[in-house]
């Protein structure tokens, strides 16, 4: 292994295309709710977001079964009602979501799972598309949990 | 495009560092350069001799042995944090090397990721 530092190879990506990634679990942090508030006001602004990908403990955020009290605000809701209205891709990581319990139709025929709780319109998928994101000119931003 | 995953993260607290570490190894899987930097209570990661069977888990540094092999080009610990956790050179992973986390380092990478 080589410990020669690698030279940047271009500047970094234009503000005009953003890449969301939650790591950060809804009700637990305000990951969630902050890069909701950052997606409005980048849509607001007539940037364009490409992805939302849910990382780790964000992956609850796609969950159908959340259900808070009727006077609170139910983020799962709240992110999805966005995304559709945008019609901006989700993806939850497969192995993040697996892990904690959040699973589509497919994969609980395939893990033989009582049932499934991934609400529309948020897929299952690899890191491929992270990685998709990240090679892209895209501006990928992290909305984690925080310390 | 240079990627920097930074792990701050201890070893056994919690799976945040192991997923920095997914999808360091994703980025090397589709060809794509990227380094590892361990800071903070992540510079624990690199220790020799790690015996993870009590707490019922895997023992990461396997997973680290693998880095070179997936592709991951370098493993890098913050020399200040490896003072601050007394990990010397000795009992630190042969492949792992020691930097100093600032902005230089960072300056060489298009695109960091902190864990969690």
């Amino acid at each position: 292994m080589s410990s020669r530092l690698p030279e940047q190879t271009k500047t970094p990506a234009s503000a005009g295309v953003f890449t969301l990634v939650i790591t950060g679990a809804p009700y637990s942090s305000q990951a969630p709710q902050t890069a909701l508030h950052f997606a409005r006001a980048a849509i607001a602004a007539n940037k364009r977001i490409d992805r939302l990908f849910l990382y780790g403990d964000g992956v609850h955020l796609a969950s159908s079964l959340s259900a808070p009290p009727s006077d609170e605000l139910n983020l799962c809701e709240a992110w999805s009602a966005f995304l559709t209205e945008n019609n901006i891709p989700a993806v939850a990581c497969i192995a993040s979501a697996l892990r904690r319990g959040l699973v589509n139709e497919s994969e609980m025929q395939r893990y033989e799972l009582p049932a499934f709780n991934l609400r529309a319109p948020f897929e299952i998928a690899g890191l491929g598309e992270w990685v998709d994101s990240a090679a892209s000119e895209s501006r990928v931003l992290y909305f984690h949990k925080g310390s | 495009m240079s990627t920097l995953i930074i792990i701050d993260q201890p070893p056994y607290g919690s799976w945040e560092g192991r997923e920095a570490l997914d999808m360091a190894f994703s980025l090397a899987a589709f060809d794509q350069p990227v380094s590892l930097l361990f800071c903070g209570l992540g510079v624990n990661w690199l220790r020799k001799g790690q015996d993870a069977a009590k707490v019922q888990q895997k023992s990461v540094e396997r997973n680290l042995a693998a880095a070179p092999i997936f592709g991951v080009e370098a493993l890098l610990a913050d020399r200040h944090a490896c003072d601050q956790y007394g990990l010397s050179e000795t009992a630190m992973l042969d492949h792992a090397s020691t930097t100093d986390f600032g902005p230089e380092l960072v300056s060489h990478f298009d695109h960091i990721a902190f864990a969690g």
